[in-house]
């Protein structure tokens, strides 16, 4: 009798089991499916095609080529020219988003009437098309027809219009534009990481006779700390990552003086522009994207090994 | 007296400043609007910034009709409405999934959605994408757009998962003893709590689909009759006669993002705390 019941039991209760497996895997499956496919298999992909030479003709095999992929990354000029611009660009916009979005947030987190709108107003951008915004821009900074250089001209700040989209100042210009889109993002970050810090901190410091600079400067800003850990971490990955304004403004030109790492992974597999017309080198480009990553993996590295000293400082 | 004088001119450096980020904001905005009333001329000889003569309101006839923004607009509505649905829907039951059941495997699944959150491959995934489309015929669908750009959503998953672990377990346990099932449990008990979360995830995927660019265009290579408005806008800077047509770049651009501005006019609030959401749990 007893030998009998143990399996019976052991039975009801695998079934139970293998009933709750399918129930949760048949809940998960939408998303699973979409996520092995769009997540997985393109990482996979790309992994397999660094050691390959594959331009995707229809009848062309892809060629097992070891490392010469990553060989000719290291030796690819214009890969590190990229890399310096993608860095420059990403330093550039992060120093002058953060501390703007930073006093922003300050001003506008007072509970005043109107700061409320001001604040969505500030946010506009963050919710627009960086392409459509692209293309605005693009007129925008025109040298002969656009309002920028008419503007500055009318008042006497220029005499000659300024070649926004030359090779001189393309990169300030894209900066400015990566400004525009992105400070009321990093704003509302900041806003939301202020709302945590108590009136009565505040008000004691007040208390003990501080002025407003000396209580930013040593209470807000020393209480944001773990905050704006988070928020530079994410202006690194999306500087990182743009690419839609470079795309649709500069292309990446002139003469790649705008071109960045990921706008140039993708030059391999796609045409960058209507006008220009290349061979997609997949397995090349898929070499360059992988090394792109790794960069990206190991600045955010260092980047977090930094704010960890930073916490042994404080 | 003196710290009278200090403080007025700090909060006068303070509205100044705020001022000019209001303007710095604002005018790309108002200038393809405004601008999308002009003449071409006018639009090129740069002057005042309202149109000087009548508003041309038939630059938008040219561009819904001939250039067929009609067309782009109703692909663009379906396309961002669909990949809204299906991202809701498979995000906050995977959330729901990862935040309550036990499964074989949950562990392994549950690294690679965060791990590959941080592997940032970026624009090379769309070739394989394309392929893969290719491979199941979906890559001259617009069901193939659709899934592609809904994507794997390992952020809203994750997003999902850590809104329901902050709900009681006691609720899903009261629903168990009353002989819910997990989906009974998930459409009566859990759905109808996450509703904030899940305004939030189709807020924002809704706004990613109207706005991409990247993705569309390559999907839309071979089928150009998929483009939506935000690709069919920025092709007009190609176009053949592009330098005599600011006019209707600027009509077109102001027909892909008035929508997106209505959108925001009516959600703001939870665009904004959206965002904190994602950012300060994530």
């Amino acid at each position: 009798m007893k030998n009998m019941t143990k399996p019976q039991v052991l039975s009801t209760r695998n079934k139970r089991k293998i009933k709750e497996n399918l129930q949760a895997y048949s809940m998960l499956l939408p998303n699973l499916v979409l996520f092995i496919a769009f997540s997985i298999y393109p990482c996979i992909w790309t992994l397999k095609f660094i050691f390959y030479r594959y331009s995707g003709l229809a009848s062309e095999v892809p060629k097992f080529i070891g490392l010469d992929n990553l060989m000719r990354v290291f030796r690819d000029d214009i890969y590190w020219k990229a890399a310096r611009n993608t860095f420059v660009y990403a330093g550039a916009k992060i120093i002058i988003i953060i501390p703007l979005a930073f006093l922003l947030a300050l001003f506008l987190s007072k509970k005043r009437k109107g700061n409320g709108l001001l604040q969505s107003v500030i946010f506009v951008p963050t919710i627009m098309s960086a392409a459509v915004m692209g293309l605005v821009f693009y007129l925008l900074f025109n040298v002969y027809n656009g309002q920028i250089n008419y503007y500055l001209m009318e008042w006497n700040i220029i005499k000659q219009p300024i070649n926004w989209l030359g090779a001189k100042n393309a990169m300030e210009t894209l900066v400015i534009t990566a400004i525009w889109g992105g400070v009321g993002n990093y704003m509302v970050y900041f806003i939301a990481g202020l709302q945590r810090i108590s009136e009565e901190t505040l008000e004691s410091a007040r208390i003990d006779g501080a002025n407003s600079i000396q209580t930013v400067w040593n209470i807000t800003l020393p209480m944001l700390g773990p905050i704006l850990k988070i928020i530079l971490m994410l202006s690194i990955t999306a500087a990182f990552h743009d690419m839609t304004n470079v795309m649709v403004l500069t292309e990446g030109g002139p003469n790649y003086s705008t071109m960045v790492l990921s706008l140039y992974g993708y030059s391999f597999f796609f045409p960058v522009s209507a006008s220009s017309i290349t061979l997609p080198q997949y397995g090349y480009g898929a070499a360059v994207s992988a090394v792109s990553a790794m960069i990206a993996g190991i600045v955010t590295v260092i980047y977090l090994k930094l704010s960890k000293k930073l916490d042994d400082v404080y | 007296m003196k710290n009278k004088i200090m403080k007025t001119a700090f909060s006068t450096i303070v509205a100044i400043f705020i001022a000019v980020m209001i303007v710095f904001t604002v005018y790309p905005i108002l200038y393809a609007v405004i601008g999308s009333f002009k003449t071409n001329g006018e639009l090129t000889a740069g002057g005042s910034f309202f149109p000087e003569g009548a508003w041309q309101f038939g630059n938008y006839f040219v561009a819904f009709v001939k250039a067929k923004f009609i067309k782009y607009t109703l692909n663009s509505v379906l396309i961002s409405i669909s990949t809204m649905i299906i991202a809701v829907f498979t995000s906050s039951l995977a959330g729901y999934v990862f935040a309550r059941q036990r499964f074989v495997g949950k562990k392994l699944i549950m690294v690679l959605y965060v791990g590959l959150m941080f592997i940032a491959l970026g624009s090379v995934t769309l070739y394989p994408i394309y392929s893969l489309l290719m491979k199941l015929g979906l890559h001259k669908s617009i069901v193939g757009l659709i899934l592609v750009l809904t994507g794997g959503q390992s952020a809203n998953v994750l997003l999902v998962m850590g809104f329901i672990q902050s709900i009681p377990k006691e609720l899903d346990e009261a629903a168990i003893i009353d002989g819910c099932s997990p989906y009974g449990i998930f459409f009566r008990v859990i759905r109808p709590l996450i509703a904030p979360i899940m305004a939030v995830v189709a807020l924002f995927t809704f706004r990613n689909a109207w706005n991409d660019y990247v993705t569309t265009l390559v999907m839309s290579i071979s089928m150009p009759k998929l483009k939506t408005l935000t690709v069919a806008v920025v092709q007009l800077k190609y176009s053949m006669n592009a330098a005599a047509e600011w006019h209707i770049m600027l009509a077109g651009a102001s027909i892909a993002i008035i929508p997106i501005l209505i959108v925001y006019f009516f959600a703001n609030k939870q665009f904004i705390s959206g965002l904190t959401a994602g950012a300060v749990k994530g």
